[in-house]
């Protein structure tokens, strides 16, 4: 009986593992094989690894460096932004007296029912009136729709974790309520404030629908610009797949590192903020 | 002793809504002054507290210190320390960090802040703590840094909520005594709610009795155990409780038992109730008869259980091999340890 | 004491002191408006603009094809809709797309997070595993899984049909093949999702109930029926909400991987509305069916939320 139960517990883990690492792994191990080995038939598991799909992916003609950095930039700009209107709105929430603040609360939470095919359609009908297609500031403006509530949802949890008498605290020190803040408050909430700026981030890097409809020559983000790798006529498969690994890798480093606040930031996300992708 | 820090509390009142947390409290504290506010939890004592420490404004009435009224100051423009029941140490902060920052917010002289540190670190005895963090103090500890940095800024009024509640029972004692011991030595005013009895009669030079509310005696801690002035108060101070016994009147003179009590005759009050302290229960002799249902052994001494016609009481002894379950003794009071009470109005009747 | 409340100088300082109580409200209040303000304003502009915008080009014939024929026509692309069967099918699609992942995700993930429960070590391990598909975007893993493993005669999955004796397979070509193929791909990225969260709820049930319940005779059957599932029950049903709404909007793999092909065989609403408006550039009527996705969005949810509050009360 005993037996049989660790003998399922392990067939399950052996499943679970290869099923969710298998793709993943895959793509990285082909991304190191050269054109004839990837179309080698059948696949093949032990080749001579090379980088040169790396080397034309990053360096060649059709350098994919531009749109990685088309992605830090939509990225950390939608990131800084976000944090900067999200963290005191988030703490107005959590602890201080607001008239309206369960209708604020009930806003925030009912704008992400709103789909992204919804908001995309008027806002692009908007940004090509006023010129703003294929910007930086268009998509990031944009990207808040779907960063903003989630990150106050997940700074309004973390703020409601700080004790209640420090406020009190400061205010008997002496401590305005901006010096309160500042100084007492958000020094608690840092790791909080980490934890979502990494999810702000990450969603931010993996959004495909608003990109799709607003990039162009200018701001191409990875997730876009793996499409000049496909064709009818010929599909790059070694180039794609090192493109694929070159648009996981700073996801798949920040979500380790998150790993242990990641249940929290996801349900979070997506209970209160309608986890959007 | 120094004559600044009279606090003043006339005619306040505060609401939560239509609901009264604190109805018409008038006090007066005088300088250098331990004064206990004293109640079950949700009579109004931590109201006052923080109505006094400026986090709450009162709906109603009026917060003077030295005679100027700071009713309109916020806790940050009052010139008062704190130390919370939860300590509410800031837990990103180091000890010293923590003890500074009262001073920083004064903008204290980067000089003076440090060598101020170390003096309020020194009398409560935490010089060797200045580097740690609060999560890594013991309670005790935590608790010796929420009074450092109360203490560190010298101000006029020192308040304290609860702040021995979340030690264990050796240490509150060592803690209590120190904490007097630290408030002579400072001569601040301090004002210390709690709803322990013990801590306020041992520490404070005064005391208010809060319930519902309402403040319902004033006065120095053997007064209020001496002459308590109600019925609730005296129930709720000395422990075990003071025996309250219904008595017959016969001729203005109580009785209980059919026994007439050594005290003179009450005028004006068709019902009254008899308190006897269970220390003041006088156990042999003559007297009520009453028959033991528990003994229950405290060590030094024990309570006994006891059962009248008519009602319960208890009765503090010397011994308690000497007495056993079932068994059937008297008991009677000294005049001098009887308090009367009127049973409509609950207010003590004075006689004698 | 009442007569020392006579003493004090009664109305008008009573009066002050009122409003001083009111003046910290107030002032508190602008505090909280001026940190809630710009936040408030930014989501204004970024999802109740566009929602409003959204209704009025719904009203509106909007054809970037053809502008000269645009203009007000009212609830004319309502009615259309209405009796549009393309509509109607992609509803259909989106039922199916949605009901399945959901219940593919909640079983499995259930079923693993309570396998690996058991797990004394090496669930750190499990725990990172399940955090690379959830954190990647549905756009690359579209297009790992249509490449790599799909590509008749080239994907790993097609590889093993073969191997199995099922011949290769036009995954992607083939209309019931390809939606099945879109929703295993929905399945594998977001069950390690439902996996974490009832894993985290299983872990913090209490021990002491379990004992208890063995103490009371309760087999692991009965456990498991009596005790976690109605337990994990809140978990699951919010887990449910959580994946249904996502399911509903799904885009970026689906869109990566089929298109909404072939034909309209994977084309789910979501995916219809996009087409009509930025493919065959109907801003006008895709607006109508983005408002109806809405629609059928907040009345899912309306009814996923009453069954929480029903059984969480």
């Amino acid at each position: 009986m005993r037996h049989l139960r660790s003998a399922a517990i392990l067939i399950g883990a052996l499943v679970f593992t290869f099923a969710w690492v298998f793709p993943i792994l895959w793509s990285v191990l082909n991304s190191f094989k050269t054109e004839q080995d990837i179309l080698a038939y059948p696949p093949k598991l032990f080749f001579e690894p090379t980088l040169a799909a790396y080397r034309q992916v990053l360096f060649g003609a059709q350098s994919i460096l531009p749109n990685v950095w088309s992605s830090i930039v939509i990225s950390v700009g939608t990131t800084v932004i976000t944090m900067i209107l999200a963290v005191p709105a988030a703490y107005a929430l959590a602890r201080l007296q607001v008239p309206g603040k369960k209708s604020a609360g009930f806003y925030i939470l009912v704008t992400q029912m709103l789909p992204p095919v919804g908001i995309i359609i008027p806002y692009f009908l908007a940004l090509r009136n006023i010129g703003w297609m294929d910007t930086y500031h268009g998509i990031i403006i944009i990207y808040l729709s779907f960063s903003l509530p989630f990150a106050i949802w997940l700074m309004v949890s973390y703020f409601e974790d700080v004790p209640w008498e420090m406020e009190e605290a400061a205010a008997v020190d002496g401590a305005g309520r901006l010096t309160t803040l500042w100084r007492i408050i958000i020094p608690q909430v840092k790791g909080g404030i980490a934890v979502t700026v990494v999810f702000v981030f990450l969603n931010a890097w993996n959004e495909f629908l608003f990109a799709v409809v607003l990039s162009g020559n200018t701001v191409r983000p990875v997730t876009i610009a793996m499409f000049n790798f496909v064709s009818v006529e010929q599909t790059l498969w070694a180039q794609l797949a090192a493109v694929s690994v070159v648009a996981m890798l700073p996801v798949v480093i920040l979500g380790i590192v998150a790993q242990q606040h990641i249940v929290k930031g996801l349900t979070v996300g997506a209970v209160k903020g309608g986890g959007r992708r | 002793m120094t004559t600044q820090g009279q606090v003043r509390l006339e005619n306040v009142a505060k609401y939560h809504g239509q609901v009264a947390a604190l109805k018409n409290v008038e006090l007066d504290i005088r300088p250098g002054e331990f004064f206990a506010l004293l109640g079950p939890s949700g009579s109004g004592k931590s109201t006052t507290l923080r109505l006094l420490a400026g986090l709450d404004k009162p709906t109603r009435g009026r917060i003077l210190f030295d005679g100027a009224d700071v009713t309109a100051k916020g806790a940050q423009d009052r010139d008062v320390a704190m130390v919370f029941q939860s300590y509410a140490l800031y837990p990103h902060m180091t000890v010293a960090q923590n003890i500074s920052f009262p001073l920083e917010m004064e903008k204290t002289p980067k000089a003076e802040i440090a060598g101020r540190v170390q003096e309020a670190a020194r009398k409560v005895r935490i010089e060797h703590l200045l580097d740690r963090r609060p999560g890594q103090l013991s309670g005790g500890q935590q608790q010796r840094c929420a009074l450092a940095r109360a203490i560190v800024r010298r101000s006029g009024l020192f308040l304290l909520d609860e702040p021995l509640s979340n030690l264990d029972a050796k240490l509150r004692l060592e803690t209590r005594t120190e904490l007097k011991r630290l408030q002579r030595s400072l001569g601040v005013t301090t004002v210390y709610v709690t709803h322990d009895q013990e801590e306020a009669l041992t520490l404070a030079d005064r005391m208010a009795v809060f319930m519902d509310g309402e403040i319902r005696q004033i006065g120095s801690p053997a007064e209020v155990f001496a002459w308590p002035n109600s019925i609730e108060v005296a129930a709720f101070i000395g422990s075990p409780p003071m025996n309250l016994m219904k008595a017959a009147l016969k001729d203005g003179v109580p009785s209980i038992d059919g026994r007439p009590l050594d005290v003179k005759p009450v005028s004006g009050s068709p019902e009254v109730i008899v308190g006897v302290r269970p220390s003041a229960v006088r156990i042999g002799g003559d007297g009520i008869r009453a028959t033991v249902d528990l003994v229950e052994n405290l060590g030094d001494n024990a309570i006994l259980d006891l059962s009248y016609e008519g009602g319960t009481a208890r009765a503090r002894v010397d011994d308690a091999a000497d007495y056993a379950e079932g068994q059937t003794v008297a008991m009677s009071f000294d005049a001098k340890n009887i308090h009367l009470f009127d049973a409509a109005s609950g207010r003590r009747l004075e006689v004698q | 004491m009442p007569e020392a409340g006579a003493f004090s100088s009664g109305e008008p300082d009573g009066l002050s002191a009122q409003n001083l109580d009111r003046l910290e409200r107030l002032r508190e209040k602008r505090f909280a408006g001026a940190l809630l303000a710009p936040a408030l304003l930014a989501l204004l502009a970024t999802t109740t603009f566009p929602l409003f915008f959204l209704v009025w080009i719904s009203a509106q014939r909007k054809d970037l094809a053809m502008p000269f024929m645009d203009g007000f026509v009212g609830l004319e692309n309502y009615r259309q809709l209405l009796g549009d069967p393309r509509f109607w099918e992609s509803l259909g699609l989106s039922m199916i797309y949605t009901v399945s992942t959901v219940v593919l995700q909640v079983a499995i993930g259930l079923a693993l997070a309570l396998l690996l429960m058991k797990m004394k070590r090496g669930q750190t391990l499990f725990r990172i595993i399940a955090i690379l598909p959830v954190v990647l975007s549905p756009a690359v893993v579209g297009m790992v899984w249509r490449s790599f493993m799909l590509t008749p005669e080239f994907g790993v999955i097609d590889y093993l049909s073969i191997t199995a004796g099922f011949g290769s397979r036009n995954w992607l070509g083939d209309p019931t093949l390809a939606m099945i193929s879109v929703i295993v791909i929905h399945t594998w990225q977001w069950t390690p999702f439902a996996f974490m969260v009832l894993l985290a709820s299983l872990a913090a049930l209490p021990e002491d109930i379990y004992e208890a319940a063995r103490i009371d005779r309760a087999n692991s059957w009965q456990r498991f029926t009596r005790i976690t599932l109605p337990l994990l029950r809140p978990a699951i049903v919010m887990v449910v909400i959580m994946r249904t709404m996502v399911a509903l909007t799904a885009f970026a793999a689906i869109y990566v991987v089929t298109a909404g092909g072939p034909g309209t065989a994977t084309e789910i609403l979501n995916l219809y509305a996009y087409r009509k408006s930025f493919t065959e550039l109907s801003l006008g009527y895709g607006s109508a069916l983005a408002v109806a996705l809405l629609i059928v969005t907040v009345l899912i949810s309306f009814v996923l939320f009453l069954l929480r509050r029903e059984r969480t009360a």
